[in-house]
């Protein structure tokens, strides 16, 4: 009896000492990254007025700059829409390439799964960086940046999608003696697609945050007015941008909702 | 029509499914495959279609040998071998007739059919097939929609479109209320007798082998056990066949 009860003892102690440590490491944790983030809670405090003052100035939203703001804004989701439609079709052909039920190949694995990791890696800034080096600075390197980042994303979770699909009505089709292309047209693309609409709506979502920050680089839409009513203190702007802003992501989010939920 | 000789698959790990199997199904005639868990009835008719790749042995269909086809060729021969599954396997979010319509893409290689399109004169035959198996009014409906009895009914459609000379159905009544397994079975003898198919049927229900078998065969560890008409074969060689299975 003796001998099952010291072991069992001997867990519990270990068990005690191994949730002190966690939590010992979770505070750790948060003292070094209040540390590392050089966190003043006390200068909020005494830099609060200079908050209320720029909100103060900012007041009331300058609604008369309002037509001056569509064109940016239609900028700003276009530059969603393309970026999007852009990411889309280069990820498709990548995800059937990466996805390991369907690939043609281990080399084209392998090759799209690098090119699908590396436009991943490389922050949709750096990108629009890129593009506006090589074709000047406008909406279009916007688009050009999100399509290209968007590939990252869309590729990885497309061709995660294509893995989990249920392939017995793919298999049943392969064994009828249709070809791979037909395979492909009639049992994989209606399996997943509902799933890959879904995934690209939530993308557009996405991009519209993204051109937004995107016009910070030159890349046009609404990004670029906010900035530069920013550098020239026009606070009543800034407040109106902010507004719209609210406007689109708000409207984008319901709206990309709302039709993914019809497609499920 | 259909004749299997010496089939045997060993897995790499060693473990022996099917050994040595002799059988052969003639047009319009419908064969009755009995035998335990594991005794090697779907790995058969995985090795027939060549889903899996048979160790020794060889499969004639029609006059030649399609053990050993792969490619092109292979596909070629798939077109006159039609499986229906344990699950009906359709694409579920397409329609009914779409699903039906699907079996006879091996047959029409266009680039119509490439790209999602199907042949318009065989959507004609596949409503055919449909009125065949008593659902013409589904024919819209969403295959993901279906009753279990109702989905394996357009599989057995999917599998006429395909216009095969053999029809292989594994276990396809496993999980459909008896009375959609008698209607399974009636159609499946049907596309025996009336269209001269030669049907090779894996269950597990020895009183439906009973009710519609031509011929049965019995399994028993990778082997036939036995192969006789239908009034040849007695309860208590059936019985023994999963008696060895839990033994």
């Amino acid at each position: 009896m003796s001998a099952t009860v010291a072991p069992s003892g001997w867990r519990n102690a270990a068990a005690v000492a191994l949730r002190t440590v966690a939590v010992v490491v979770a505070i750790l944790i948060v003292v070094q990254t209040l540390i590392v983030v050089q966190a003043r809670p006390q200068d909020l405090i005494t830099g609060f007025h200079g908050m209320v003052d720029i909100v103060r100035r900012a007041s009331p939203p300058d609604f008369a700059k309002l037509p001056d703001v569509v064109w940016p804004t239609l900028e700003t989701i276009d530059i969603a829409i393309f970026g999007t439609i852009g990411g889309v079709l280069m990820a498709l052909p990548l995800a059937v390439m990466a996805a390991t039920n369907v690939t043609p190949s281990r080399v084209l694995y392998y090759l799209s799964r690098a090119v699908i990791g590396l436009a991943r890696a490389i922050p949709d800034l750096v990108w629009a960086l890129l593009f506006v080096t090589a074709v000047g600075l406008g909406p279009f390197p916007g688009g050009l940046a999100l399509a290209v980042h968007s590939v990252g994303m869309l590729g990885r979770l497309f061709a995660e999608t294509i893995e989990n699909m249920d392939m017995a009505p793919i298999d049943a089709l392969a064994l009828t003696g249709a070809n791979r292309m037909q395979v492909f047209s009639h049992g994989v693309v209606p399996t997943v697609l509902p799933a890959l609409l879904g995934i690209g709506l939530y993308r557009l979502d996405e991009n519209i945050r993204s051109s937004l920050v995107l016009g910070f680089v030159g890349a046009g839409g609404i990004g670029f007015e906010l900035l530069t009513a920013m550098n020239l203190f026009q606070y009543r702007e800034v407040s109106l941008l902010l507004i719209v802003i609210f406007v689109i992501v708000f409207a984008a989010e319901r709206l990309s909702a709302i039709c993914r939920q019809r497609l499920a | 029509m259909l004749r299997v000789g010496r089939l045997t698959l060993r897995y790499p790990t060693g473990k022996q499914a099917l050994a040595g199997v002799d059988l052969d199904v003639s047009a319009g005639e419908l064969l009755i495959v009995l035998g335990g868990n594991g005794c090697g009835k779907t790995t058969l008719l995985r090795c027939i279609t060549r889903a899996l790749a048979p160790t020794e042995g060889e499969v004639w269909l029609n006059g030649h040998e399609i053990s050993r086809l792969s490619g092109e060729r292979l596909r070629r021969a798939r077109l006159d071998v039609a499986m229906v599954w344990q699950h009906a396997s359709l694409v579920r979010r397409r329609s009914v007739l779409a699903n039906v319509t699907s079996g006879a893409l091996g047959r029409n290689q266009t680039w119509r059919t490439a790209f999602g399109g199907l042949p318009p004169d065989e959507v004609d035959l596949a409503r055919r097939y449909l009125h065949q198996v008593g659902l013409p009014h589904l024919a819209q409906q969403r295959a993901g929609t279906l009753s279990g009895g109702q989905a394996q009914r357009v599989a057995i459609a999917r599998a006429l479109a395909q216009r095969p000379v053999v029809m292989l159905a594994d276990e396809p009544v496993a999980s459909l209320d008896p009375e959609a397994a008698q209607e399974i079975m009636r159609l499946l003898r049907k596309m025996a007798h009336d269209e001269g198919l030669a049907v090779l049927c894996v269950l597990h229900q020895v009183d439906l082998a009973f009710a519609y078998a031509d011929r049965v065969v019995g399994m028993r560890d990778g082997r036939v056990a036995f192969d006789r008409r239908r009034a040849d074969v007695s309860h208590d060689q059936v019985q023994r066949l999963y008696l060895a299975e839990a033994a």
